[in-house]
């Protein structure tokens, strides 16, 4: 059976599935300017009285216990942090594509969200460790994103795991990338950035979601940020949250020493933390995306 | 029949007939499975890192979470059923420890996992009777109390045993 998708097709997916609120937007080209002030991400969010709402029941959810009551949203953003904030706007707007099972991944709903989400929380920890010259949320941000192409094509790829599985292992695909593309002709990085430049993301994310399995393939300025989400990527997947059947059916990308400095042993703390810092954010951030 | 649940850093054991021991998605994390033909007791460990030095606190929290804590905590826990302390007549299994495609030395935790839980499990004396260790995939892994099968599954595979 042929299900490809044609270039054609993946447009009218793309068109079926709502735009970013204006705030999320917003919020996504601010954050993604290394010069923006946090002032700038507080006054987007007052703009959008629904984001306001929601940020402020994570900042007072059981998961950061606190003591008394948030009510001020400029004390609640401060504390939770960009990335947070990040979070639940995109979670707000796209939560169904992050939340749907995704049956050609045979992947259960909330996978993908899970995913992504030690994705992010990976990506940012390399960069704090590396001390790369990267913005550490930025870094969150793109991780979150970097794998939406998989909602995309999932429906079209149903029934079709054991197959690439296969294909990847007897060496006639060379990762799964490349098996999506027999299958039904459309990588899921190639879907996601389709769908990354409908929704106007600024360019480094585009870049990230396109090349974050190959990152020396990424422009020179977004290259870095690329590898760090790519690195965060297979830290989800070796940690036991890789979506579905793809779960490390990529290569590692070992270019990735000249730009982020790791300290030996990097691995052993990042997945550490990693899983602290998920039980932490699922819990605050639960119905959010899974 | 019941379910008992293992998460990344648990360990745990049961001599309910019916009982079937289960951990999802071991990824680099290597699953430790004790099965005590005297006491028909099954035990499993989830472990995630090779050394519990790198935050000690984490370790007495969730002494599972590493193989130099998992190891003794599970046969203190199996010892709550009968079993012998330090693990005699015991037959060990050993799966999960993958690695990504390519990997580096970096990044071959699953292999350094294997390697730290079968130094401590020497010491004890201890060696693996069957072991699916390593390769590219995500395992999930299901064990009978009853017959003491060791069934593996991972999406996009038949499922196996060993
Ligand atoms: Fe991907
Ligand atoms: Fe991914």
């Amino acid at each position: 059976m042929d299900h490809k998708i044609t270039m054609e097709n993946l447009q009218e997916i793309i068109q079926s599935i709502p735009l970013l609120s204006a705030s999320a937007s917003r919020l996504l080209q601010v954050t993604a300017n290394p010069d923006h002030e946090l002032e700038e991400v507080i006054s987007l969010v007052k703009t959008d009285a629904n984001l306001t709402a929601r940020v402020l029941k994570v900042v007072n959810s059981a998961a950061f216990g606190l003591m008394t009551e948030i009510t001020s949203i400029d004390r609640a953003i401060s504390y939770l942090g960009e990335r947070i904030i990040v979070s639940i706007a995109i979670g707000d707007c796209a939560g169904k594509l992050f939340e749907k099972e995704l049956s050609g991944y045979e992947a259960a709903g909330g996978a993908l969200w899970k995913h992504d989400l030690r994705t992010a929380i990976a990506a940012r920890e390399l960069v704090v460790q590396s001390g790369a010259d990267i913005s550490p949320d930025l870094a969150f941000t793109a991780g979150l994103l970097h794998d939406i192409g998989k909602s995309l094509i999932s429906d079209y790829l149903k029934d079709t795991a054991p197959d690439a599985v296969s294909q990847i292992s007897s060496q006639d695909s060379y990762d799964y990338l490349a098996a999506e593309e027999k299958l039904v002709g459309i990588p899921h990085t190639v879907a996601g950035y389709e769908l990354a430049k409908a929704w106007q993301l600024p360019n480094e994310l585009c870049e990230v979601i396109l090349h974050h399995h190959k990152p020396s393939e990424a422009a020179e300025e977004a290259r870095a940020l690329t590898y760090a989400v790519h690195l965060g990527d297979n830290i989800a997947m070796l940690g036991g949250f890789g979506t579905g059947s793809d779960s490390l059916q990529y290569h590692l990308d070992s270019g990735y020493n000249e730009y982020l400095n790791l300290p030996p042993k990097v691995l052993d703390s990042v997945m550490l933390e990693v899983d602290i810092e998920f039980q932490k954010l699922e819990q605050s951030l639960e119905g959010m995306g899974g | 029949m019941a379910q008992v649940i293992l998460g990344v850093g648990d360990y745990g054991a049961s001599n309910a007939p019916g009982d079937e021991v289960k951990t999802f998605a071991l990824g680099s994390c290597v699953s430790v499975i004790l099965l005590d033909p005297k006491t028909r007791t099954v035990g499993m460990a989830h472990v995630a890192l090779p050394d519990s030095s790198i935050n000690k606190a984490k370790a007495t929290e969730k002494p599972g979470y590493f193989a130099d804590t998992a190891i003794p905590a599970l046969l203190a826990e199996m010892a709550k059923f009968g079993c012998h302390k330090k693990g005699k007549g015991m037959v060990v299994k050993l799966c999960g420890g993958a690695n990504v495609m390519d990997s580096n030395d970096t990044f071959q935790i699953g292999k350094r996992n294997a390697l730290a839980i079968k130094k401590i499990l020497w010491a004890y004396g201890m060696g693996a009777v069957a072991e699916d260790l390593g390769k590219n995939f995500s395992r999930t892994v299901a064990i009978s109390v009853e017959t003491g099968q060791v069934t593996l599954s991972s999406p996009g595979r038949p499922n196996w045993n060993i």
